[in-house]
């Protein structure tokens, strides 16, 4: 799918920025609304939701290195009731759409997140998250294998009408497969991709930095990666590309976009940068208007 | 708990002193008042370089304000991130996220302050806030132990270099009890957590513990900085903290790194 990268748009509606805040780092956009750090950005993609609480990871969970960071979060969430409750009436709020980030630790779990969210009018769809690296049932596993994308794509494909997308892994199996997959399963977009699994040691101590020993690593230096798999990715499915991983200034989201990403995810750039959105969608008008006027 | 604070200001290295070795004091003029109303033990997330790397910034406690409209941090350049701040010349241009983060709550009665090694640092601004009768200051050596002029400090050293042969905790029985209504804590959770252990179990309420974890945004997305909790789950060091009621924390958790 190739597109303008001076247009942006997905599921038929249109943007004024191309960037959206990734899975992960902004929460459900609430405390960055509240900081009014919310500015340039297109569309929140929240922190997953699973059908059950959970508390995530014993840490540390973090470790930067001198190229990028390792986390180990591990979904940390209160489950979909106290998001339902709790959170989604605030997030009428939000300036922007938001989109809910779903995860499960089986096939089914992704489809019953999403019919219990069906009860809220906030959502303007759905990521379904197949391609964790930090929990040890479902998430790298599932995005894996593109049987299992196909099922769980039709699973959630069966309990809504809003558009989806699938956040694939770039870890193991076939991007381009599960891409497939997923698009034939019915999905509306594909995320491309996550963190990548990396892990760091003490040599002193033989001991892993991380309590979960390895985690998703994330950083500008992998932004050639996801340039690559956007560019394979969406020359064989028909459906939007989502980028993301490490966009951090405002050329990394035109090359995405010119790679043929519709949209452009950002993440760790904005634990630095709260106005992360902002500056970007400033930076990537004055080298639009600079080049291509 | 949400928190909205601190805005992301471009500052001024006004100041960059070496008062220990590897240790830096560092003044950040911020050309506004935003840090006039800032509490001891808030922190603010100091962005090291302009570039690339480091990917996250460096949460600094804040050791005290200047004037209007400085604010100064202590802290040791020990990785890559903070190794760059130690370089940073006066005049440079840098961005801070802050005020961020609950600070010590500043009840009245007598404090007994207890810092070990850098974790002294903020224990002067926390000083100037509430009726200090006491400090104990614990460091491997004398090196290692922070200034902290004007205030009643009782210092132990592991080497016997300055002060008493020994650890902090060796110093709690020189402590006038009777005139202590609160405690705060401040240093390595091994430290911190054989102080908990030791003080007069009326004062464990009463007890304050400025903690640290590998931090994330600091405004409390991400979950990067999770602390046990003693209801369970986790607590967020930077929203939740980074000073926690003693209480609240499941201190066996913590400090097993059995989390």
């Amino acid at each position: 799918m190739t597109s303008d990268i001076r247009s942006w748009s997905l599921w038929g509606r249109k943007f004024t920025s191309p960037v959206m805040l990734a899975s992960g780092t902004a929460g459900f956009g609430l405390e960055l609304l509240e900081r009014g750090s919310l500015a340039g950005t297109a569309i929140v993609v929240s922190k997953a939701t699973t059908l059950e609480p959970r508390e995530g990871n014993p840490p540390p969970r973090l470790v930067e290195t001198r190229f990028g960071l390792l986390n180990s979060v591990g979904l940390a969430n209160p489950g979909v009731d106290a998001v339902m409750e709790n959170i989604l009436p605030s997030a009428a709020m939000l300036p922007c759409p938001l989109i809910v980030n779903v995860a499960g630790k089986s096939e089914r779990e992704f489809a019953a997140v999403v019919d219990r969210l069906e009860g809220s009018s906030i959502p303007f769809g759905y990521e379904i998250n197949v391609s964790c690296p930090n929990v040890a049932a479902g998430g790298v596993a599932f995005g894996a294998s593109p049987e299992t994308v196909d099922r769980i794509a039709r699973m959630v494909r069966e309990v809504t009408d809003r558009p989806f997308s699938v956040k694939l892994t770039p870890n193991e199996g076939s991007l381009t497969e599960s891409a497939r997959a997923a698009e034939e399963g019915g999905a509306n977009a594909v995320t491309v991709s996550n963190t990548y699994l990396g892990m760091r040691i003490d040599w002193r101590t033989g001991k892993p930095l991380l309590h979960r020993s390895v985690g998703g690593y994330s950083s500008p230096a992998i932004l050639p990666m996801t340039v690559a798999r956007v560019f394979t990715v969406s020359s064989c499915v028909d459906i939007p590309v989502l980028a993301s991983g490490g966009a951090t200034c405002p050329e990394d989201i035109l090359e995405l976009l010119a790679a043929g990403a519709a949209m452009v995810q950002v993440g760790t750039r904005v634990m630095r940068r709260p106005d992360a959105a902002a500056e970007l969608l400033t930076g990537i008008k004055n080298f639009l208007e600079e080049t291509l006027s | 708990m949400m928190t909205a604070q601190g805005p992301d200001l471009e500052v001024t290295v006004l100041e960059n002193r070496e008062i220990l070795p590897g240790v830096h004091s560092m003044v950040f003029r911020t050309h506004g008042n935003v840090y006039a109303d800032s509490l001891p033990g808030q922190f603010l997330q100091v962005e090291v370089s302009p570039g690339p790397f480091p990917v996250t910034r460096r949460p600094l406690t804040i050791d005290g304000l200047h004037g209007d409209d400085c604010v100064r941090v202590v802290f040791e350049s020990v990785g890559s991130g903070t190794s760059m701040l130690a370089f940073k010349p006066v005049g440079t241009s840098l961005r801070i996220l802050g005020p961020l983060g609950r600070g010590y709550e500043l009840r009245p009665g007598g404090w007994l302050l207890i810092g070990g090694g850098l974790g002294a640092a903020g224990l002067g601004f926390l000083a100037s806030r509430i009726d200090c009768r006491s400090v104990l200051l614990g460091a491997a050596t004398s090196s290692r132990l922070l200034p902290l002029p004007g205030l009643p400090v009782l210092t132990a050293t592991e080497d016997g270099s300055r002060g008493t042969h020994g650890l902090v905790t060796d110093l709690l029985g020189s402590v006038e009890w009777t005139a202590i209504e609160n405690v705060a804590v401040c240093g390595p959770v091994g430290m911190m957590d054989a102080v908990i252990r030791q003080i007069p179990e009326r004062l464990l309420g009463m007890t304050q513990v400025s903690t640290e974890a590998r931090m994330g945004c600091g405004y409390g997305v991400c979950e990067g900085c999770s602390l046990p909790a003693a209801a369970g789950g986790y607590l967020k060091c930077c929203t939740d903290g980074p000073v926690i009621p003693a209480a609240d924390i499941d201190w066996e958790r913590w400090r097993g790194g059995n989390t």
